[in-house]
This record gives C-alpha cells, structure tokens and sequence, in this order.
C-alpha cells in the first residue's frame, strides 16, 4: 500500500501543481479576462524562488513570499495597460508577456542560466507543502466566489454592458483578477522549483499555457470545482494513455476537442447544472402533490 | 428627488440622426411616458440617458448635475436604473443571484474582507439574498429563488429584470418596454408595483408599446418617431392628437 502511494506520490504532485496553476487561469476567466499570462506569472515565481535559494541562500519561505509577491506585482502592471483590451486582444497581449519572460529566462544568463536553468535547488517542498498551498487557495477561492467580488466576476463575464449599468467597476475587478493570477501562478511557480530540484525556461512556454487553459476549458470557469477537475484529468489522462506513446497527444487532442464541443461549460460546472435542475425538478414535483393533497 | 431634463438630445449613427434634438421631461415622483412606432429612437435615448452611448449633441440633466458625459458606472451608482428591452440576464445564474446583483452599488464590504471570506462579507450577502427574496415575493416569484433564470418564462425574465433594476434602489428608473409580450392581468399586477416605487418619489421614464398601459400609467407622454418628438402631453391629449394617430397608423 505504502509502495503504491510513493510510486505515485511524483503523479500527486504534478496534479496538484496543475491545480495551482488552473486556478490562477480560472480567476481571470471567471472574470471574463482572455489571458494567458499564468506561464509568465509562473516562471517569474519559479525563477525568483529559485533564486532566492540558490544565489543569496535565503529559507525557501521567502522565496515563497516573494514569488507570490512579484507574481501578484507583475499581474497589477499588466493590468493596467490591458484594461482597455478584450478578448483576443488580452490573449494576444498576454501571450506577448509569455514570449517576454520566456526570452528574458533565456537570455539573461547571468542572472537565469539560461538554457541551462537552475539547477540543485533543495527540494524543501514535497506533498503536504503542496496539499496545503492547494487548500489554502481552494479556500481564498470559495471565498472570493461567493463575496462581492464573484458575484461581480460573474457579472462582467456574462455581459458587460449589464455589469456597468448595474455600477460595477469592470476596470478594478479585471485588476483584482489579474493580481490574483499572478499571486497564484507565482505561488505555483515556487512550488514547484522547490519540489523538483531544477528549472528550465522551456517548461513555462507555449505547453504550459495550452495545458492550462485546457484544464480550465475541460473542467468548467465558473464553479470552484472546475480548475481541479480539469487538473486532476489531464495530470492523469497521459498516464492512462501511456501503452499508447505515439498517439498519446492525438487521443488528448480529439478527447479535448469532444469535451468542448459536446460539454462546452466544461465537465464539472455541467454536471453541476445538471444536478441542480434534477434538485429543482424534485422539489416542483413535490410541491405540486402537496397542493394537489 | 431628482428630476431628468434632456435638452435638445441626439445621436446619429453613421451620419443619419436617430435621435434628433429632443427634449424631456421626467420629474420625480412621476411616471413619464416615452411612446413611438418601432425604430422611433426610444431605445437609443435610454442608451443615452445611462451612458451606453455617447451623445452627438445636446445635455443630460439629473437633478441639479449636468451628466452628459458620465460614464455607465458613475451614472449607476448614482442611482440610473434601467431594464433592458432584449432582455439580458445571466441566464446560468438563479433567479436569487441575478436580482443580488442589482445591489452592488449599496454594497459596503471592503475588498480585503471579500478577498479573506471574513464574517463580514458573509453577512453582507445573507443580508442582500433576503432583501432580494422581499423583492421575489413582491414580484410572486418566491418559488423561484433557486430556478435558472434562463429557463424561465419572458414574462418572468422581464420581471427579475425589473427585480434587478428596483434592486438598486434607483432615484430614476427606466423601464424600456418591460411588459412587451405580458397578457393584460400581467401587465396590471406590474402598474400597481410601479405606481407604488414611483409614489416613493422615483422619477420613471416608461417605454411602452401597449398603448393601453402607458395610457394608465402616466402623468404625461412624449411621442417619438422617427428621432423628433411629434406630441407631448396628456395621456389623453396625445390620444387625440392626429399626427401621433398618423404615425402610429402610418408605421
Ligand atoms: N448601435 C446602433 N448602430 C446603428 N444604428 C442603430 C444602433 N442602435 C439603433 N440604431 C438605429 O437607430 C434607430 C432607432 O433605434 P431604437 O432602437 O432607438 O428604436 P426604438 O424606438 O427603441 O424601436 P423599438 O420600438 O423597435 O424598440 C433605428 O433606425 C436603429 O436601426
Ligand atoms: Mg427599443
């Protein structure tokens, strides 16, 4: 029992990892914000944590802090520039940031290593530190759906025109958005360097930010539950797939296609409507016989 | 108590006038009536009015302040409310959710307590949930608290509309066409809610196509077509009045 658990332990990890970084995409687009910036966001968090560690041999609970920090930073001053771009324009934009990082964690040797990455970092993170991040934002993010700022969220990203007639600032809760993303993918960022010994610049590239708003898309951007079932099935989905190694992306590919098409809202906020509409037909049915009684 | 005046309003839209120099009226505590065959322009003012579309020419006055060129949020917050023609709730959301949404502008919870899920912004939305569910039962929906309001009827879309709007606690209210497709025992039980929100001193501009309705509803009428005001005045002035008969047949 014990052997089958720490062969999967490295499995856990990665889902749970993902999970940090679905969240982080998941309150942008809760918001109605089009961006891909968590790769960005995350890759400033790893580098910094790394390097926190590494070059000025500082606890890892700083390098946490200050992923988390700068992470949140950096989302605060993209915001401000993108407040008036929507859509593919956010994305495009943001996609732009990814490209930025991505060349700067490649070129500013001196500083990143380069191509190389950073490698020997302690591992000071395992399981539990990574279960604990992931409860810890699970509950921030049950909080902040149900207050004020979800409701807002969900406003603005059904229709904006409403949200502004009703005086919702679309401008502040895109801001809180994107500084939760980058709060979020800056957390994970350190996470992970501080569980996997090293770092490359190419993990934070264009794989990641596919991934990511695939989990997103897959699981649902509504409900809380929607990042972490779209974590937990695509970390698991190429394992199961792992007898079929040539056609691994292509299975991912067409299943990805089919749940958009067929679950556009995504597995779990479906599955959610779903039993509530059986809840609702119930408690009508019920109704009805005790009138009719 | 706030009085809207518009002066001499207008929109074009690719260089042709759709609203074309009007000016109105609508004091607080009073219904105000706005009728016009279709494409008259009623809507565009409405846009005009809460900031959705910026004026070609002329002043948007609310009480004692200027407002031309406020923006949508400024103008809600102040307390422009609005329902809107194409209906546009959140169809995913439930009844509840949809109508806790027109409340954000009393909202009082700092964003750290939102951020943090501290007791604070919890009580807030258990406080709001049960304001909104007196507005439910004043609209005959409690049943429907936790339906989907995109399952819903037109009939009950267009009144959590209104839910929404009221929810705001508007000094102005714009109702554009909010019986549209109500049967007349509908359409009734909806004046006496609006007679009553209007004696609390709320200025309501009504958009209306049912002439019976508007007719008993309201003080005064300004009759639109094709953007120009053409008549104003009693409900049974303007009845009266040939060129408004003759727009209304000739549409
Ligand atoms: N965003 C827009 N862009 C271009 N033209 C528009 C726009 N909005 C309205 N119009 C035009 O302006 C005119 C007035 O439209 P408006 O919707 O205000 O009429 P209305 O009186 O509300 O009509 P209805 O009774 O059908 O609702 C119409 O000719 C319409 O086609
Ligand atoms: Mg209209």
């Amino acid at each position: 029992m014990m052997s089958f658990f720490h062969s999967y332990t490295p499995l856990f990890e990665l889902a749970l990892f993902n999970t940090l970084l679905a969240f982080s995409q998941y309150v942008v687009l809760r918001a109605g914000v089009f961006s891909l910036g968590t790769a960005a966001f995350a890759a400033i968090g790893a580098y910094v944590a790394a390097i926190v560690v590494t070059t000025y041999g500082l606890p890892f609970w700083i390098g946490i802090v200050l992923a988390i920090a700068i992470g949140a930073m950096v989302g605060a001053l993209v915001a401000i520039p993108l407040a008036r771009l929507r859509g593919v324009f956010q994305a495009l934009a943001t996609l732009a940031l990814v490209q930025i990082v991505l060349s700067i964690t490649l070129n500013w040797v001196d500083v990143t290593n380069g191509a190389l990455g950073i490698n020997s970092i302690p591992k000071t993170v395992g399981l539990v530190g990574l279960l604990i991040a992931v409860a810890i934002v699970t509950y921030f993010m049950a909080a902040i759906g149900s207050s004020s700022i979800g409701r807002a969220f969900d406003v603005i990203r059904e229709d904006e025109t409403v949200a502004v007639s009703l005086g919702i600032s679309v401008v502040k809760h895109h801001f809180i958005a994107f500084v939760l993303s980058g709060a979020i993918a800056g957390l994970a960022g350190a996470l992970h360097s501080y569980n996997s010994y090293s770092i490359t610049p190419n993990e934070y590239g264009f794989n990641m930010l596919v991934i990511v708003l695939a989990m997103v898309v897959l699981g649902g951007r509504v409900s809380i539950w929607g990042p972490i079932v779209g974590a937990v099935i695509l970390t698991v989905l190429p394992e199961l797939l792992r007898g079929f190694q040539e056609y691994r992306t292509v299975v991912q590919g067409a299943l990805l296609m089919a749940s958009i098409i067929y679950l556009p809202r995504g597995v779990a906020d479906t599955l959610i409507g779903a039993y509530r509409r059986r809840r609702i037909a119930e408690e009508t049915s019920r109704m009805r016989e005790t009138v009719t009684a | 108590m706030k009085a809207l005046v518009l002066e001499d309003l207008a929109r074009n839209f690719g260089g042709l006038p759709a609203v074309d120099g009007i000016r109105l009226e609508a004091p607080a505590g009073r219904i105000t009536g706005l009728i016009g065959p279709n494409g008259a322009g009623k809507t565009t003012v409405v846009n005009m009015i809460t900031g959705l579309l910026k004026v070609t020419r002329g002043r948007i006055k609310f009480g004692d302040d200027d407002v031309t060129e406020a923006d949508a949020t400024q103008l809600a917050r102040i307390g422009i409310a609005r329902t809107f023609q194409n209906i546009r709730l959140i169809s995913d959301a439930t009844v509840l959710e949809n109508v806790v949404a027109g409340f954000h502008r009393h909202e009082t919870t700092g964003t750290f307590a939102n951020l943090f899920g501290l007791p604070s912004a919890q009580r807030e939305r258990r406080a709001l949930e049960d304001k909104a569910m007196i507005l439910l039962e004043q609209f005959g929906m409690t049943g429907l608290a936790r339906h989907p309001a995109g399952g819903l009827s037109y009939g009950h879309q267009r009144r959590i509309e209104m839910m929404r709007a009221l929810a705001m606690d508007p000094a102005l209210l714009l109702l554009d066409e909010p019986v549209a497709g109500m049967n007349d025992s509908e359409a009734h039980s909806l004046a006496d809610i609006f007679r009553n929100v209007a004696r609390r001193g709320v200025a309501i501009l009504l958009i209306e196509h049912n002439m019976r309705f508007v007719m008993s509803l309201c003080d005064h009428i300004y009759v639109l077509a094709s953007g120009r005001l053409i008549a104003e005045g009693t409900p049974d002035a303007v009845g009266r009045d040939p060129r408004v008969i003759e727009a209304y047949l000739g549409a």
